[in-house]
Parts: C-alpha cells; structure tokens; sequence
C-alpha cells in the first residue's frame, strides 16, 4: 500500500510576489485563510497513503521550520519514517553557500537520504500550487502505463508560460516535445509534479552529478526525453498556481466561489495544516460579513465584504475591509478603511487610516508593519 | 516516576438531565462554546495548571469520549511519563464486575493507578463545569493551610445557596460544617466539585468508605462528611471568576450564551492566550459568509456555510444556514443543516440534524409556564414546514407540519 515516497522542493524564490516572500520562500506563503502552500502538497501526499515525505529547503526556512514541527498536524511525526526536514547542509562536503541551481542539484546534496528510501516509487513536487489532487490514481497510472517518468499536468493553462514546463503529446498519448519557459503556452502545462520509481531517481541523480547537470526540466525532462518514456496525467481540477502578486490575489478571491472550494476542501480527501486551537469567530452586534471567507478565532465588529480573513483577524468597530486578505492577527483598527490589500501577518492598521490597492494592483503590506 | 500531584476527572455520569443530547455520549463529550467539548474544560486547566498526568474515569457510553482524548495530544497530554489515562471499571480476579458505585468508589477502584505515581496530592474534579482556574494556586492554598482537603467554593446568592453543597467555615476559611442544599443556609459558599486531597489522608478515607457497606462511596455524601466528623482540617478555598454547572439543558443553553462576550465580560475569554482552552478540532476550511449573510452576536466556526440570518448564537463547525433561514438565540452543533426559510429560536440543536425548509424550532420566551428551551437530538431530521414546540425534545423524525 505504502509503496509512494514524498520529496517537497520548499526553496523556490519567488521575486514577483514581492514583500510575501521576503521573509519566506513560496512554500510557506499562507493561502485559503488558514493555510501555507505547502500544506496542499503535504496533505496530497498524505491522503495517498504516503507516510515518508523528506523537505528540501536551503534559505528563508525559519517560518516553514515553525509550521512543520514534528508534521504531528499531518500524522508524519512517526517512529519510522515520517517527515524529514532536508536543510541545506545536510552533508558538510557538499556545501552550496548559494541556492541550488535545479532540483537534481538539490537532491544530489541529500543522496544518501534517497538511497535509504523504503518505497519503490517517489512523488517529487514543488510546493507552489494549491491543487487537491488523487496521487494514489496518479501511482496506479504510472504503474499501468510503463512509463518512466510520470508527469501531472493540466490541460488548462494557468501559469506565467515564462516560468512553466509544457508538455506535448504524440499519437500514443506520450511525451513528444517538453518545452521550458516559452512565450505562450503550448500543450499540457506541467504541474512541477513528477512520480517515478526510486532506481530511476537514483540513475538520473547520479547520472548528473557526474556530468555537472542540475536541472530536472532542462537536464532530465528536455535533455533526455529521447531516451525516457515521460506520460502525462492529466488533472483538470481547480489549481492556484500563486507565481505573482496578483496571481495570489485572484486565485485567493477564487476561494469565494463554491465549486472551488468543493475542488481544494473535498471532505474525503482533507488539507491539514498546523492547528492553533483557536475559538471560534465571534461577530459583534453592528458587524457586517458578506461573501468572504473567514478562520477560526476572529473578532469582527467591523464591516467585511469580499476578502480573507486568516485565523486572529481582529476587524474593529468601523472599519470596512473590502476585497482584502488579511493573514494571521492582522488588526485592523476603529474606523480604517482598506481595498484590495493584502497584509501579512501581524499588520497592523490604525484607526482611520484608509489603504487602497486596485484590483489590478492589489497593496501589498509586509509582516509586522504597522501603517 | 513520582508526581506531586495527579488529576483525576470525574467523567462517568449519564447526565440525564441532558436527556436527548446525552443519549449517545456522555456529559463531559458534550459540544461546548462552538469548539470545544465540555471536557476540554477541566483538561486545559490541568495542563495550564501544570498537571501533566490525569486519569479520566469513565463508565457511560465512553466510545466517543475516548476516540475524543486519544493520546490526549490536542491537550499536550501525550506525555512519556504521565499523560492522560482512561479509567474504566474492570474486573479484579474472584470477583464479579461491578460499575463505579459512585464517586469516592471510582477513585477507590483506581487506587493502583494513583500509586503508579506516587503523589503527595490528588485533584478530584468533575466532567461537566465550564471555567478556568489555576488548580496550581489551590494547591499551594492546601499546602500552606496544610489540610486533609481543600475544596474549592464559589460565593453565590443565599437563594442559591439552597441547591448547593454549602461549606460554613470560621474566620480562616476552615470548614466546620458541610450542609448538602441547605433550606436555611448559613453560608453563601458553595462546593464546586473540585477538592485538593493530602494522598496520603484520601486514601485512608477511601479505604474506609468501601468497607462500610451503608455508604453511598460519594465524596459529598461520605467522603467530606466522615473527614470533618474525625476532626480533620478541611479547608475553602474562595474561586471567583466564572463558574457554571452546564447539568441541564437551560444552563447549557445560558453558558453558552455567555460564551458571546470575546473579552470575557460575561462568561469565559475563549481568545486569552494566557490560558488557553484545548480542544480536538476536526480538519476544516475557514468558515463562509454568503452575500444575504447578516451575522450578529455569534460565534461562528470553521466548515460553516452562513448564507442567513444568524444572530444571538453559536455555530459550531460545518453547520449550513441557507438564505432566508433565521437562527436567533440557539446553539447549531456540528453539522447542523438550516434550510431556506426555516426559523430556529431558542433552541439546541445536536449534531447533523436536519431543519427543513420553512420548518420552525423553538419560539421566544412568551412568559407561560411550559415555554423552554427546545431540543432537536442528533441526526432528527424535522421535515419541511415541520413544527418543534418550544420546550420540547424531539429524538424522532418530525414531519411536515406537525409536533
């Protein structure tokens, strides 16, 4: 049952989200009012059945460190296998002082962690895309299908085509043409989410270690597709693919929409995250809360309308929040005013400022600022 | 390894009085205050307090209860050493079973699970109050007056006084006398139901207690009353923040209610960082405000999708109020679904019951005699334009337009 092992990339810089990012890499960045990115990719895993997941990281990693703990919140603080934390200098000898230049760099770095994975397959995914996905069905169609290397993508086009993998297909159904960073989109769009047996990941790793490569996409998918049978599996459900500020913004908005949040928050297969223990949200006589989505352990006396609210939000009397994500315990003070702004954790607004972003350039207010 | 001091939480009683809400689950596994069950109460003191061993003594339908404390991890209890432990009856060799004959003999029976480690204080507290209260500061009450038993007491009205345990103490807050609902008290303290124990003196208590065969093995009835008749120093110790005794369906309705004050104004600060109140939360989504949502007064939890009109109340998670519902004065337990256009007033409804459209459950106070809370039981499913009384406790299906 058990056969499938996780490898997250959590190191990603992402510079076009800005100020979310710059005290923490992609992977951490919070979404859907109580989660960070990486917990669709954790909870993806988990819901297949994985129990080993390891997390390559190299900098900025202090606020993922803090909400991954044990991984007791994903049931993988365990006595065999479990979550494994893979910091950069895992292995003295291979010190990178700058960032990996490509994930099979990364995973040369923590060899001998591979070697000892007890599974026979392995899932390797980047954690920047909030997507609710069925591994378990991908495993059994990487089985079925021969293939060598199995490729989760979409066929609806969905991120920056400078910053994505394409994919397209021949007659049979397999990998023809893999295309790196084009100027428009063309075939599948990779979902950066791969499945392929242990031995074969072991090979490729040492296959480029000993010729200086480092890239999956550039090195493994395009260098060597004509020697790699690569098949695509197609999801097609809701996938937030967060590469931009705006990109984060509307696919955060998407949220307002039923049949997205029964694609991401489906019942039978569960996003965890880390829990707070919050209390629930409590609404004061006078306030307003309309079409939003709003965590546990708020206090809104104000008015809410359109936005995220993350857990501890506290919206005073007065203040009217439109179209905004407010992250963890931000406050948002007596009569204040703000649109399309999205502020990070612990902002805090004071009484009657007024903030406006716009809908195509939506504010962005660093961690712990006080406006 | 030794413990100063051990727990053990009284979690066995059927709370009858309860009826329908009870009749799948024991009393302390009740849904609480939109998250929380009545349990993690008692529980998130012991941690705060710094107990990190409690044993919770069990015995009606303990099946969710258990699955609820798990290893006790929501609760930092998961502990190597310690941690919290389920005690139900069991059968000891040459003997037949018996039920934990009452509260005293619950502890009796578990004396070996105290022994295991050896403390020099015992706290005995009940499953079915909601408050916060540093159990640390009672027993250093208890070490500095150096007494047999501390009991913990509360000041309430001399009309209240008469349906309370009632300690009369002298001028050093020593009880002389112990007076069970008294018709003409003599003191306004009342017994919470919490007591500090010297070990050492309980047991020998205990011991004694089971050999008598007229006893009723109840602390309150025997245990208190046996120690003062020997002279043994008992002491109050005065708590004054919020107490209540959520043993009936009217007062489990008003603590929740005071729930609704986020500062603590009326009840309990549920958003107090200082001290925390644990629970079990299950995996949800943030919860929904739909565009005809008008939210006034409430708590609202993770999982709920609120497209009506919900004031005076508490939503616990998933619950589904549609457009043109109207939910006033009333606590909607987990998964609690209100279709278009019905009205629940002043009402309880238990877990994944089903409000159909247009149906009307409860009413308003309207001064008469037979006006109460009313009661949908888990899983009822109350039809379209079904009617539940006010007062009433509905355990079966309701139909269109009848009750």
């Amino acid at each position: 049952m058990n056969n499938l092992h996780g490898i997250i990339f959590a190191y990603r810089a992402t510079p076009d989200l800005r100020e979310l990012t710059t005290l923490r890499t992609i992977s951490s960045l919070p979404y859907g009012g109580r989660y960070r990115i990486i917990d669709f990719a954790l909870s993806n895993m988990v819901n297949a059945g994985v129990t080993d997941i390891g997390v390559i990281m190299h900098e900025n990693y202090q606020s993922l460190l803090d909400h991954l703990g044990s991984g007791k919140d994903w049931d993988l603080s365990r006595k065999h296998g479990g979550l494994r934390i893979l910091p950069p200098f895992t292995y003295a000898h291979k010190q990178r002082q700058r960032g990996f230049r490509g994930k099979m760099e990364a995973m040369d770095g923590v060899l001998t962690y591979l070697q000892s994975i007890r599974q026979e397959y392995v899932v390797l995914s980047d954690a920047d895309i909030a997507v609710n996905i069925d591994l378990r069905g991908a495993l059994n169609d990487h089985i079925a299908s021969g293939a060598d290397i199995t490729a989760i993508c979409t066929s609806h086009p969905i991120g920056d085509p400078r910053q994505c993998t394409y994919f397209t297909v021949d007659s049979t159904g397999l990998v023809n043409e893999v295309i790196e960073s084009p100027a428009t989109p063309m075939g599948y769009e990779s979902l950066d989410i791969y499945i392929l047996s242990k031995e074969r990941l072991l090979s490729l790793v040492e296959h480029c270690a000993t010729h200086n490569l480092y890239s999956f996409s550039t090195d493994v998918l395009i260098g060597m597709r004509e020697h790699l049978k690569i098949h695509p599996y197609l999801h097609d459900g809701y996938t937030a693919r967060l590469q931009t500020v705006n990109s984060y913004f509307t696919c955060s908005m998407d949220l307002l929409k039923p049949e997205v949040r029964s694609a991401l928050f489906s019942p039978s297969r569960p996003i965890r995250t880390k829990d707070r223990s919050d209390p629930s949200t409590y609404y004061a006589p006078g306030s307003k809360s309309v079409n939003s989505l709003v965590a546990d352990g708020c206090i809104i006396e104000g008015e809410v309308e359109n936005s995220i609210l993350f857990r501890g939000v506290h919206v005073a009397k007065g203040a009217v929040v439109k179209n905004c994500i407010l992250m963890q315990s931000a406050v948002i003070g007596e009569g204040a005013e703000t649109r399309y702004v999205i502020a990070d954790k612990n902002v805090e607004v004071h009484t009657h400022r007024t903030l406006m972003g716009y809908a195509s350039y939506p504010l962005v207010i660093a961690k712990n600022s006080v406006v | 390894m030794k413990k100063e001091c051990v727990a053990m939480l009284l979690a066995g009683g059927q709370g009858s009085r309860l009826y329908a809400l009870t009749s799948h689950v024991a009393k302390p596994a009740v849904p609480f205050g939109g998250k929380y069950r009545i349990i993690d109460f008692p529980l998130s003191n012991c941690v705060n307090s710094g107990i990190d061993t409690v044993g919770v003594l069990t015995q009606y339908r303990p099946l969710e209860l258990n699955s609820y404390l798990g290893n006790g991890q929501p609760w930092d209890l998961d502990r190597s050493d310690g941690g919290v432990h389920i005690l139900p009856p069991y059968m000891r060799e040459g003997e037949q079973g018996t039920w934990y004959k009452g509260t005293a003999n619950a502890i009796y029976q578990n004396i070996g699970f105290i022994e295991l480690y050896d403390p020099d204080y015992v706290v005995i507290l009940s499953g079915d109050h909601i408050y916060k209260m540093d159990y640390a500061a009672m027993l250093a009450h208890h070490k500095k007056e150096e007494a047999a038993c501390t009991i913990s007491v509360l000041e309430v009205t001399l009309e209240e006084a008469t349906r309370f345990g009632i300690m009369n103490v002298d001028e050093n807050d020593t009880v002389y006398e112990f007076e069970e609902k008294p018709a003409h008290p003599k003191s306004n303290l009342a017994s919470m139901g919490i007591y500090v124990f010297t070990w050492s003196k309980l047991r020998e208590y205990l011991i004694a207690d089971e050999a008598n065969p007229d006893s009723s093995n109840d602390f309150g009835k025997n245990i208190i009353p046996s120690m003062l008749a020997n002279g043994e120093k008992l002491s109050a110790y005065r708590f004054s923040g919020y107490w209540k005794d959520v043993g009936t369906i009217a007062s489990l309705w008003d603590a929740n209610m005071d729930m609704l004050y986020p500062g603590g104004e009326k009840g309990i600060d549920l958003y107090d960082t200082e001290w925390p109140i644990y629970a079990r939360t299950p995996i949800r989504p943030p919860h929904v405000t739909g565009p005809e949502a008008e939210i006034s007064h409430s708590l609202v939890t993770g999982g709920c999708e609120v497209n009506g009109v919900v004031e005076n109340s508490v939503l616990f998670h998933s619950v589904t109020v549609e457009r043109g519902a109207v939910v006033r004065y009333s606590i909607l337990m987990p998964g609690t679904v209100v279709k278009a256009g019905a009205v629940v007033e002043y009402s309880i409804v238990a877990e994944n019951a089903y409000i159909g459209p247009n149906a009307r459950v409860g009413a308003p106070p309207d001064g008469t005699e037979g006006w109460g809370i009313a009661v949908v039981a888990g899983n009822v499913e109350v039809a379209e334009n079904g009617l539940v009384a006010p007062n009433a406790m509905c355990t079966e299906p309701v139909r269109g337009g009848d009750q």
